[in-house]
């Protein structure tokens, strides 16, 4: 029997509640939405007492689906100001489901200056004082609750969620229990700041496990998938991902002209090869003396697209030099040395800060005269600052749209309040729509799923046309908020795309869980409410078309190589929401 | 004459096969020469060749149309990692095809 945990910081009491009847199909995103939609006052201050903390694993979450082990956090953002769910691939979310538990709801506010440790066993909950921990960064804290409790999930935030910075993320453990795996975007390790949350650990011992309503047609589902994305070049065992990571796209944006470089000021970066993915497998193997292939972050991951980044000794320096986060210490700096993209990388894990909202900032502290671009040392002086807390740290800690704003800069690539990530829109329109009308802000991961011809939920669309892109992006995004509310990471996406019988194996396992019927068209409908849901709440946070938009600069300075201007017109922009 | 970016398994190809750096092959362009024609005088397998092909900094068709001064990237088929779905895809007639992968 699944429940609902409700951990009141404000008397300081967790408790169970039953799951009420319109939660029950629900997982991931899809609850995280609904929950926040249903329980938060939309103008609500983002970092106030009526402010809420959802989260949940996903629908198959906890069973043995392949990669579906992600966890789904979300809250009114502190960095955008609209409704926010991020989502991390870490073994905190399955324990959490094998518990029975559909979702933890973090509410109230303890008195200033508190900190408290959430222990979720299958005895219950309880809250105890964390007053050892704060003050530490996720890297120690994680490790010092591990070396307490042993083999338990591990949520915590660092120093920047501990000083209620828009840049702070959630950080989670892995399965070698780095402290490495965030919902990093959108502020919300700020959030759990104010909750006086530091932490949170769960032990899924003797717990009930997750039932599953259909055995025989999960296992039919699950082996659909499975082959899938063991035979696609890109997830399958020694693929694109597992061998070069996320990274591999580095060169491959670069090619494109579509690489954001120093401030997304150039759709090109000369040392892009050095930071690529070619360059990572080969520094390690060099400094290793073998071929190092990636790791798995979470249980049942059959993908495995993490890396390692090893010391010219062969220590572990860090995990994990991804696409975004290499690409936005790299290129968006101007930096090209590896050593340096994975020093701020760990300075980013342990102070638990989002890698894209931190290098996108310091990439504008750059455009804005604080470091050269490309000047690595003083890239990484700036990060240790927003550690120490000093005014600088504290500015530069609010992301990089506050940043921009201090420093009186007009360049400053972001939607709603967020950094884009490692595409350019004027280079890349069709996500340059998804970044603006998202109702997120700017974010790679909401439009990047199933292909409309799979879905069947739209028409021919020529991806040259204005509507087109609208088009498209509309599809993307219901997709994905489905795909956001399995527990599969999006990754599947590669091989539920290229294999249909994947993509059926995917829909027929949710469905098996729950017991439901569900078809492709459930997919759409389930999609679509998702996204309403999410409009609504922004809609009443006070968020209009107006807000839909790209920054102004890519309207008239045009990008090289390809020297495009933004020029989708706002109202394809705004035809993203007919449906 | 054309400059041809390869990478990954494709930089055996170069004399510069550094997987850091930029491995460039240069080939005289015929008359009527597709990014297909090309590669194949270079000898590069086909089959290793993947969906991510650039000709000046445009994804591409492997029929697409080459000239003198041009600028290709080759990506091998294990390293397709493009969210094609947002790319246009510039064919022989500079048609638009929608990359299904």
């Amino acid at each position: 029997m699944s429940k609902i945990l409700r951990v009141n910081m404000t008397d300081l009491t967790a408790r169970y509640q039953d799951v009420p009847v319109k939660y029950k199909l629900m997982g991931a995103r899809w609850l995280t939405s609904s929950m926040v939609s249903d329980e938060v006052e939309p103008t609500c201050h983002p970092l106030g007492p009526t402010n809420k903390l959802v989260f949940a694993p996903g629908i198959v979450t906890g069973t043995a689906a392949p990669t579906s082990a992600r966890i789904s956090v979300g809250s009114k953002s502190p960095l955008t100001g609209t409704i926010k769910e991020s989502n991390a691939g870490t073994k905190f979310s399955p324990m959490l489901a094998k518990l029975g538990i559909k979702a933890v709801v973090v509410e109230g506010q303890p008195k200033e200056g508190m900190w408290y440790l959430l222990e979720v066993t299958k005895d219950g909950a309880r809250l105890l004082p964390a007053t050892d921990l704060a003050g530490k960064g996720a890297y120690a804290t994680t490790n010092a609750l591990i070396k307490r409790y042993g083999k338990v999930g591990v949520c915590c935030i660092g120093l920047a969620g501990e000083m209620k910075m828009a840049m702070a993320g959630v950080c989670f453990n892995d399965l070698s229990d780095r402290a490495s795996r965030y919902s990093g975007r959108g502020g919300l390790g700020a959030v759990m700041g104010t909750k006086g949350l530091k932490a949170m650990v769960v032990d899924n011992k003797d717990g009930p496990g997750v039932s599953i309503a259909n055995q025989e047609l999960f296992g039919q589902g699950c082996k659909k998938l499975t082959e899938a994305l063991q035979t696609h070049a890109i997830t399958k065992p020694k693929g694109a991902l597992n061998t070069y990571g996320t990274a591999v796209l580095i060169n491959i944006l670069n090619e494109a002209g579509g690489l954001p470089t120093r401030n997304f000021a150039s759709g090109t970066f000369e040392g892009a090869p050095k930071i690529a993915g070619e360059a990572i497998f080969e520094g390690n193997k060099q400094r290793l003396g073998k071929e190092l292939y990636n790791h798995a972050c979470s249980p049942g991951c059959i993908i495995q697209c993490s890396n390692t980044w090893h010391n010219p000794d062969g220590s572990e320096q860090v995990s994990c030099q991804e696409y975004e986060s290499v690409w936005a210490f790299g290129a968006n700096c101007g930096i090209d040395d590896l050593d340096v993209t994975a020093e701020l990388i760990r300075i980013s894990n342990d102070l638990g800060v989002d890698t894209i909202e931190s290098g996108g900032t310091i990439a504008v502290a750059m455009e804005g005269g604080l470091a050269k671009f490309g000047d690595g040392q003083k890239a990484i002086e700036l990060m240790q600052e927003i550690g120490k807390g000093t005014p600088l740290g504290r500015i530069l800690g609010q992301g990089a749209a506050f940043t921009g704003r201090a420093l009186g800069l007009v360049r400053v690539p972001g939607v709603k309040g967020q950094n884009m990530p490692a595409y350019s829109p004027r280079a890349v329109k069709g996500i340059g729509v998804t970044y603006m009308t998202s109702t997120q802000g700017a974010d790679h991961t909401i439009g990047y799923t199933i292909a409309p011809e799979i879905l069947s939920v739209g028409g021919k669309a020529d991806p040259l046309s204005p509507e087109g892109k609208a088009e498209l992006s509309r599809n993307f995004q219901i997709a994905t908020a489905f795909l956001d509310s399995t527990g599969y990471c999006v990754f599947i996406a590669f091989a539920i795309l290229d294999i249909p019988k994947g993509f059926e194996g995917m829909v027929q396992s949710c469905a098996a869980v729950l017991g439901t019927n569900w078809t492709a068209d459930d997919v759409t409908r389930i999609g679509k409410e998702i996204l309403r849901k999410e409009r609504a709440f922004n809609e009443a946070a006070g968020f209009t078309r107006a807000d839909d938009r790209p920054p102004e600069f890519m309207r008239y300075e045009a990008l090289p190589p390809h020297n495009k201007l933004w020029d989708i017109p706002n109202k394809a922009l705004d035809s993203v929401w007919d449906f | 004459m054309i400059e041809i970016y390869l990478y990954g398994k494709l930089r055996r190809f170069a004399r510069d096969q550094d997987p850091t750096g930029y491995s460039v092959v240069h080939s005289i362009v015929q008359a009527g020469d597709s990014i297909q024609g090309v590669l194949k005088r270079l000898g590069i397998p086909m089959e290793e060749v993947g969906r991510n092909i650039f000709l000046n900094r445009q994804y591409s068709a492997l029929t697409r149309r080459v000239k003198d001064g041009d600028r290709l990237a080759v990506f091998p088929d294990n390293m397709q990692l493009l969210y094609s779905w947002y790319f246009v895809k510039v064919g022989e007639d500079h048609e638009v095809k929608k990359d299904k992968s």
